[in-house]
């Protein structure tokens, strides 16, 4: 091998790239060629000496910076691993928390009684009530005027149920629409309460299919939410009768059970 | 492998070149605030990814890159702004001066004076390089990875690694010359 040669090889010699045979030969000749091994040499205290200084204090404990300590770092960084399980349980915390949060959520959403179909209906007739919006338009017997309005989807007979409690009285009654339904709305009080008594044909229940469903299933009373208000209904003959107020469930319920109508 | 048992491997592979790992994050952040973060991040990175390391690559290599990886993302976001930390001691002078690149120039050898230079040059020399220059030269002089693995390392071809090893190491000759130079009076 030439100097020109080994001179193109003496960096790869010095980085151990060069594969066995080439690098025999660039031993042999640093051995007879004084110029080349001083070249050599001075490219090797070159590594050294850019190797050392870039890693000075390498093993020392203590860094270029000054005055940190290595070994105190890496013990941080350590700590820091911990094997995946643990890392993964810590992990899922959040994500279980979530799912908690979802399920509490979901049980607390499909527990709480549902707001019926009718019961939603007919919170505007009540709040008007409650509001002095909707004031009774008679008392006694159905106004023919009014009977007129039925357009045979509502009888006189609707507004004749009261409940037997003598803590219900009642101001008046007057027709209403409930989602096109005509009602007969019964203003009463129970117990100085305002008490909504709303009365409608058992046909016009396919309007409402939940309460219908709900009525229908063997519960004799339907009872529900009706926005603040509390809300039951019955069947009885072939109407249905809504009772909605302030008044705790319980009391409407049994308020409901003796419903009968008053004229016959 | 049991989890634990995985945890003891991982450290018993680490910890022989920590020293090492720690030296080539502080020369290549640019920041040195951050060469803690890139460690920390790189390490935690890499045993979260142990499971795909395989017994036949070098352990060295693979965390050399992961470590790379960290620091060319974290310098990024930074910009070249830093300083790198370069402080030469007096010990250290006395080797470079010993080393023959020149014919020695003539005169009195001003201690003093090639400490501030050869300081200052060093300084300059490794702000000049570029992050794949820098890269390679401190893989092959802290890291000591082969020529192969510098290239797997930063995805460039064996030339590239190269070509770049010897602008970086002609740099810092250049450097030393000069401060060597500016301190014979």
């Amino acid at each position: 091998m030439k100097c020109a040669e080994v001179r193109k090889f003496v960096r790869l010699y010095l980085d151990s790239e060069l594969d066995t045979e080439h690098s025999f030969e660039v031993e042999r000749h640093l051995e007879s060629c004084a110029e080349c091994a001083g070249l050599f040499e001075a490219e090797k205290k070159f590594d050294d000496r850019i190797g050392r200084f870039l890693r000075r204090n390498r093993g020392t404990g203590s860094v270029p910076s000054g005055g940190r300590e290595t070994r105190s770092l890496w013990e941080k960084i350590e700590a820091q691993i911990v094997p995946p399980r643990s890392r993964r349980v810590k992990a899922l915390w959040p994500a279980a928390l979530a799912a908690s949060l979802i399920i509490a959520a979901g049980v607390i959403f499909f527990a709480r009684p549902r707001t019926l179909d009718l019961a939603n209906a007919v919170e505007e007739c009540h709040s008007a009530y409650v509001h002095q919006i909707t004031t009774p338009e008679f008392s006694g017997a159905v106004p023919a005027k009014i009977a007129q309005q039925f357009g045979g989807r509502l009888d006189t007979g609707a507004f004749a149920y009261r409940p037997s409690e003598q803590a219900f009285t009642s101001s008046g009654a007057r027709l209403c629409h409930v989602e096109g339904v005509p009602v007969a709305l019964i203003l009463g009080r129970y117990a100085e309460t305002p008490l909504s008594m709303i009365v409608l044909k058992k046909s016009e229940l396919d309007h409402f299919p939940e309460t219908k469903r709900k009525l229908e299933s063997g519960d004799p009373i339907a009872c529900s939410r009706a926005g603040r208000y509390e809300f039951a209904a019955r069947l009885v003959d072939d109407h249905v009768v809504c009772v909605v107020g302030d008044t705790p469930r319980p009391v409407l319920e049994d308020l409901l059970k003796t419903v009968r109508r008053a004229d016959g | 492998m049991d989890r634990d048992q995985q945890r003891v491997r991982f450290l018993s592979l680490l910890r022989p070149i920590e020293a090492d790992l720690e030296n080539y994050s502080r020369r290549m952040v640019f920041d040195r605030r951050d060469f803690e973060d890139a460690l920390q991040n790189a390490v935690l990175r890499a045993f979260r990814a142990f499971d795909r390391y395989h017994d036949d690559a070098s352990f060295r290599a693979w965390m050399f890159k992961i470590l790379t990886n960290e620091i060319f993302a974290i310098n990024r976001k930074r910009g070249r702004i830093a300083e790198f930390e370069i402080a030469v001691e007096p010990e250290e002078m006395e080797e470079f001066v010993g080393i023959d690149f020149t014919p020695a120039a003539a005169g009195p050898l001003s201690w003093e004076a090639l400490a501030d230079a050869l300081d200052e040059e060093l300084l300059a020399a490794l702000q000049i390089l570029n992050e794949a220059e820098r890269a390679v030269l401190l893989m092959r002089a802290i890291g000591e990875l082969r020529y192969r693995e510098i290239s797997e390392c930063l995805g460039i071809p064996l030339g590239s690694v190269m070509g770049n090893l010897s602008r970086a190491r002609q740099k810092m000759r250049d450097a030393i010359l000069r401060a060597r130079k500016r301190s014979w009076l």
